[in-house]
């Protein structure tokens, strides 16, 4: 439960969860002893493909589904202990904005149901509808938003108590490139203020942009809890290098020092495995009558671990880096 | 408390929101034409009763079918859609959730009674009727009754679909009104074996007769204050009892 004699915001242990067929009363195990947690003032996000479990995972943690086995403890209370959703925000996949109130009656219900002080309410509705750009439509019954506008609002009343846990279950959904901006920085503010997010979410390049660590579920199981900077020394040692105007064929010289070579038009990009073999790869490309365009330290993206660990392949850079699991967040039944 | 009333403020604006009180448009045509159409076949003092007979006979009917119509998609559709979901996952009880949801529809239904009681208050002065406080105390019962009908509801409502919900709720509606006709018809011709079966039936299902009080007001009849203060009563401890077992079922339901 305590991590580095910090209690955990949020602890999830062995989970399992069942669901009968509706025709059937055999049941079928969706989650498998589902174990993380999240610290105080951590991002924490929750990656896996479609049906993996996570929105299973997220309503178990708030008391809409029970668990078969397994408990959830929030700010180490147990979900019994209703009082404790006091301090928790919920954004539910594809929100239902009563669509007979205006945006200013739905947030004043919600407010009213999160035992927010009458005095204060008005203004917390004011400004959380004000931080997602939403102002202009206060007033407007929530009938003729647009699906970004319905995010927003769902995130609006995630967020309008000022909850020290957010629970968001795909947050991106719907939004556009400016709504994606204003809802990342606004969870980055967030946690600059000391409050837990955990979210769940498809688009990767935002959960890297946002995450401390990700953990990832597959077939109801936690194959692992990655934390970022684990990501960034997973290539730790190999450099990036673009060129141009050299055929692949030439590299068959070096080819023993290249990682991976791919290629996109005129352009050819190269992962060297050590740093000092550059300079003979960057000697041999000059040689060959190629541009070199750009020389980078490489690291493989949140994506590129995700489709890693879902396809099954343990990567040969975090075993040679000697690269541990971190064992103390993520001991799911299923992890690796 | 505060919960429930703002979730029985969201329940009433949308149902007021939703024109459940244009209803009152048809009440008041209905009204209208069953007086123009009965009266000439009536003379004196029975012109009133009519306007008085058919306007409490109409409160009764419009209600318990409003009360069906917005009970029945009352928690299913909250968690059909999700909105349960934003509801639960705030530090709102499951029984607070079920409460302000029979307030809700309760209230709306008392507003639509409400204005539906002037309405016929208006036509009883216009067409010379005596306007007793029978009147209205037969429409609080009404009330009543109705109120207990919409517990009956959000009861099924908590399990089954809307459908289903309805057909159980007229069911029990049906067989609540006539449960007291049938005991008596099987204690005078039934055999044992009736007798205990609508003896069973009387006491468990809402004995829903005992909420008519509308032959006193049209007809100027006596009654005592316990035909009024025990229906009352029992109304109000069957519906109590009936959110009970919704709260019952609905603390284990799970939103997958």
């Amino acid at each position: 439960m305590q991590r580095g004699g910090t209690m955990e915001v949020l602890q999830v242990d062995g989970v399992k969860k069942s669901f009968r067929g509706d025709m059937s009363f055999a049941s079928r195990e969706v989650l498998h002893g589902v174990s993380f947690s999240a610290g105080a003032g951590e991002i924490l996000g929750f990656l896996g493909p479609n049906g993996a479990g996570k929105t299973t995972t997220i309503k178990i943690i708030l008391g809409l589904l029970r668990p078969d086995s397994g408990s959830v403890q929030i700010f180490g209370k147990p979900l019994a202990d209703r009082s404790v959703m006091k301090r928790v925000g919920y954004l539910p996949e594809n929100p239902y904005i009563y669509p007979h109130l205006t945006l200013s009656e739905f947030l004043r219900f919600c407010a009213d149901l999160s035992d927010v002080p009458a005095n204060v309410a008005a203004s917390r509705v004011r400004e959380v509808s004000s931080l997602l750009g939403l102002e202009e439509h206060a007033n407007r019954r929530t009938k003729g938003f647009s699906k970004g506008m319905l995010q927003r609002a769902g995130l609006a009343q995630a967020i309008l108590d000022e909850p020290d846990l957010l629970i968001l279950d795909e947050p991106f959904s719907g939004l556009d490139p400016i709504g994606r901006k204003t809802v990342k920085d606004i969870l980055l503010d967030l946690k600059g203020r000391g409050k837990t997010i955990f979210f769940s979410s498809h688009i990767l390049p935002d959960m890297e942009a946002l995450c401390d660590r990700a953990c990832i579920i597959k077939d109801g199981a936690v194959i692992r809890t990655v934390g970022l900077a684990e990501v960034f020394r997973i290539g730790e040692g190999m450099v990036e290098i673009t060129a141009r105007g050299c055929p692949v064929s030439e590299l068959d010289p070096v080819s023993g020092y290249m990682d991976s070579v791919a290629v996109n038009g005129e352009e050819i990009f190269l992962v060297v495995r050590k740093r000092e073999l550059v300079r003979t790869v960057v000697q041999h490309l000059y040689n060959s009558g190629a541009e070199v365009l750009n020389v980078s330290n490489h690291h493989p993206s949140l994506e590129e671990v995700f489709m890693s660990e879902i396809n099954g392949k343990i990567t040969e850079e975090r075993e040679s880096a000697g690269i541990q699991h971190y064992a103390g967040h993520a001991t799911g039944g299923g992890e690796r | 408390m505060r919960k429930i009333y703002s979730v029985a403020l969201n329940t009433f604006r949308e149902s007021a929101r939703e024109k459940l009180f244009y209803l009152v448009i048809i009440y008041a045509m209905v009204l209208l034409v069953s007086v123009f159409i009965l009266s000439p076949l009536s003379v004196g003092a029975a012109k009133g009763k009519i306007v008085t007979d058919v306007g409490l006979a109409g409160i009764s009917i419009l209600g318990i079918l409003t009360a069906i119509i917005v009970g029945s998609n009352l928690v299913h559709k909250e968690v059909d859609k999700k909105a349960v979901l934003m509801v639960l996952a705030r530090p709102v009880s499951r029984a607070e959730y079920l409460v302000g949801k029979f307030a809700g529809v309760a209230l709306s239904l008392a507003v639509l009674i409400g204005i539906m009681t002037a309405v016929l208050a208006v036509m009883m002065l216009l067409g010379g009727a005596a306007l007793t406080p029978a009147v209205f105390l037969a429409v609080g019962l009404s009330l009543v009754e109705i109120g207990l009908i919409i517990a009956v509801m959000i009861f099924f409502s908590t399990f089954t679909t809307p459908l289903l919900t309805s057909f159980f709720t007229i069911c029990i509606f049906v067989a609540g009104t006539l449960s007291g006709d049938l005991r008596l018809f099987a204690q005078k011709f039934g055999g044992k074996a009736m007798n205990y079966v609508t003896d069973v039936l009387y006491f468990i299902l809402p004995n829903l007769k005992v909420f008519n009080l509308r032959h006193e007001a049209v007809h100027g009849l006596r009654y005592s204050a316990s035909e009024i203060l025990l229906p009352a009563a029992y109304g109000v401890v069957y519906t109590c009892a009936m959110l009970y077992f919704a709260w019952l079922v609905f603390r284990r339901r799970e939103f997958s």
